[in-house]
């Protein structure tokens, strides 16, 4: 759907906004009880990156991934059910938000950084061997880059021409440390001269830009090889929920949650002859009556049972210490 | 085991390996060989040999020295429903690509609530041959650690094959750890599992072998210690002690019936095992045998492997740490003396 119409691409970064702040309630209600990374403030990367991933192509995210799940069309209901601990969830509640899984639809998460880098090689090279052109995305953060796994799969995808698309969200910070003070390079695009293949910096909080970028590389990973995409923005939040976020400079950060909300920039742009003002209200409120109802409905699940917690280590049904009191 | 009565060929274990490989590519185009050397070379050990001819490049990579990459490579080809088998050269390389191992292949069917197989093998040379510290180790203690993988290390020609053809089939995750000390040897050089059939079979994983009976004590082991243990045994039979030696071929799952069984006879429990003896193999299986016959089921335990040293260089020191026939005499006789 490369022609996204602009009433959908809107619609769709609002329900982003919306499925993410859902995620927050569930913190503060505990209903979700470990960490949780949100990628409120890079909603326009996602939505570009769902222009142009077709169903068979694969996608390896991150621990900050469920707007890359929606990316890819992971149904949500079973993705917020598995963020919420539910026994609905596409994991049965024993993934979480970090390890996310669809087999049909070829998407993971991975909460170690830098390791789905790897696994989109394999998805990759599993195209190559059934000589389809379906690409493999890695959406990974501008943290992700500075590890080994990052070195070898670029290389390797370039050394076997696999068609592979590597997404750097650059939110120019990994936890405390900012980008500034952890790549040798002033960006990341420009490592791609070392792998031999195209690499691009895109302003990611512009939705048109960055889907055109994806547009090239996925163009040339489909046909020729690995491409790189950096795409800039930032994180609205702390790395994680309860993040006191004492690193960043305060006054920075109003200034750009204020003025550089990806949402309130779109809507600014289209508002301005392209889109009834009306039809942008109704697009929102019909985001949100859907966030809404999906979370009520999904606070009414279940936890999985606590005796299905020694299932599953095995498909094969093995269970080393059957029988055995622990 | 009629099957192994057909007349022997007297190939090695390398041989043995690729074969069960061969047998098992030729019945499913899903399955891969990748590592490096694996291809043009056959492996550094020959364990691929013949493969790249048989199956063609793609089917059988050549990889730079990335196993990060590959490693991690394979998660994503299961998922995509391929069975690819990787080579870890040395199983002391593993640490630049556990990560893969630990947390992708051996969680992923957990992690996905039972949605997503990962029907990997990961296939690695341990054991020591003078190599010293960095390329000696044995590691499927640390392995079996890690829930979400099956272990098992062959000691024979003909197990080495049809464990390699279970593993290729297992839809669970398989560390197959070679033992170097025995690749290159033929089958003429074993008085156990020397008869390896041309067709295909398979070993079922998971469950161990008596290689030698006895009725006094139990011997507990695996890899490259079983020929080491029988030739002790058989210098204890002449001194009166009866051994029974009982070859594990896996660690997890361990084969508690035939070990339990067996206790339960000899009353007496050495584990020869070749790897670090601290919160390994040997302490987890004296603590499962009492847990299944009860603190008053034996009247002598005992173990017998390295103990806890990064295995030396120089032959000497090597002898003082490595299990071998004469080191497990004597740890047979220690225990003779003690029931
Ligand atoms: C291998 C590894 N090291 C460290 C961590 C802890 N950690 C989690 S997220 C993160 C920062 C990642 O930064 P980046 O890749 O830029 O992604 P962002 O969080 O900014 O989206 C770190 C250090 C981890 N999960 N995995």
């Amino acid at each position: 759907m490369v022609n996204a119409s602009w009433s959908d691409r809107y619609r769709l970064m609002v329900l982003m906004r919306r499925f993410e702040e859902a995620c927050l309630t569930g913190v503060a209600s505990k209903a979700v009880h470990g960490e949780l990374h949100t990628a409120i403030g890079q909603e326009a990367i996602a939505v570009a990156l769902s222009e142009h991933i077709r169903a068979d192509d694969s996608l390896t995210s991150t621990h900050r991934s469920h707007l890359h799940a929606i990316a890819k069309g992971i149904p949500l209901r079973p993705l917020l059910a598995e963020i919420f601990e539910k026994k609905t969830g596409m994991c049965g509640g024993f993934g979480g938000h970090m390890h996310l899984f669809d087999r049909e639809r070829r998407f993971s998460t991975t909460g170690i950084v830098g390791a789905s880098l790897p696994v989109a090689l394999g998805h990759a090279y599993a195209s190559k061997l059934r000589g389809s052109d379906a690409v493999a995305f890695a959406v990974v953060g501008d943290g992700s880059v500075n590890s080994g796994g990052f070195h070898e799969t670029m290389n390797m995808a370039s050394v076997l021409g696999l068609g592979l698309v590597v997404i750097i969200e650059n939110n120019e910070w990994a936890i405390s440390v900012p980008f500034s003070a952890a790549s040798a390079t002033a960006t990341l695009a420009e490592r791609a001269v070392a792998y031999a293949v195209p690499g691009e910096r895109v302003d990611g909080l512009d939705v048109q830009a960055t889907s055109d970028a994806i547009g090239r590389a996925v163009a040339h990973a489909r046909t020729d090889g690995p491409a790189i995409v950096e795409a800039m923005c930032y994180r609205f939040r702390g790395h994680y929920e309860g993040d006191l976020d004492l690193y960043r400079d305060q006054g920075e950060k109003s200034l750009r949650t204020e003025t550089k909300d990806p949402l309130v920039l779109a809507r600014a742009f289209l508002s301005d002859g392209i889109l009834d003002p009306v039809l942008l209200d109704e697009l929102e409120q019909s985001a949100s009556a859907e966030i809404d109802e999906l979370l009520a409905s999904v606070l009414l699940d279940e936890q999985p049972d606590p005796a299905s917690a020694r299932d599953h280590v095995f498909t094969s049904g093995l269970a080393p210490f059957e029988g055995i009191p622990s | 085991m009629t099957i192994t009565e057909i007349a022997p060929r007297n190939i090695n274990i390398s041989q043995a390996v690729a074969e069960g490989l061969r047998l098992e590519m030729e019945a499913d185009e899903k399955v891969l060989v990748i590592g490096e050397d694996v291809a043009t070379q056959g492996g550094v050990f020959g364990s691929t040999r013949g493969l790249l001819k048989a199956f063609g490049p793609q089917r059988v990579l050549d990889t730079p020295i990335s196993e990060m990459a590959f490693t991690g490579m394979a998660v994503g080809l299961a998922m995509d429903g391929y069975r690819p088998v990787i080579e870890i050269m040395f199983v002391d390389f593993i640490g630049v690509c556990l990560e893969q191992v630990y947390n992708a292949i051996a969680k992923i069917p957990y992690m996905s609530g039972g949605r997503v197989d990962m029907p990997v093998v990961i296939k690695t040379a341990g054991g020591n041959i003078g190599s010293a510290a960095q390329h000696s180790q044995t590691l499927w203690g640390l392995f079996a650690h890690l829930p979400g993988l099956r272990v098992v290390a062959p000691s024979n020609p003909y197990d080495s094959k049809g464990m390699m053809a279970a593993a290729v089939r297992s839809n669970d995750p398989v560390v197959f750890i070679e033992h170097k000390g025995l690749l290159l040897k033929r089958a003429s050089d074993f008085t156990f599992g020397a008869s390896v059939p041309k067709e295909a079979y398979d070993v079922p994983l998971g469950s161990a072998a008596i290689v030698r009976p006895g009725s006094d004590l139990t011997i507990a082991t695996l890899s490259g210690s079983v020929r080491h243990a029988v030739a002790a045994a058989e210098v204890a039979a002449g001194q009166g002690i009866d051994v029974e030696v009982i070859d594990l071929r896996s660690i997890v799952p361990l084969d508690w019936n035939t070990v339990c069984e067996s206790v339960g006879r000899t009353r007496s429990l050495l584990v020869v095992d070749e790897d670090y003896l601290g919160f390994g193999l040997s302490g987890e299986l004296i603590t499962g045998v009492i847990e299944r016959l009860g603190m008053g089921a034996m009247d002598y335990v005992g173990r017998h492997g390295n103990p806890g040293v990064p295995v030396p260089a120089a032959l000497s020191l090597e002898q003082a740490i490595v299990p071998d026939a004469e080191s497990i005499l004597a740890a047979i006789m220690r225990a003779g003396a003690a029931r």
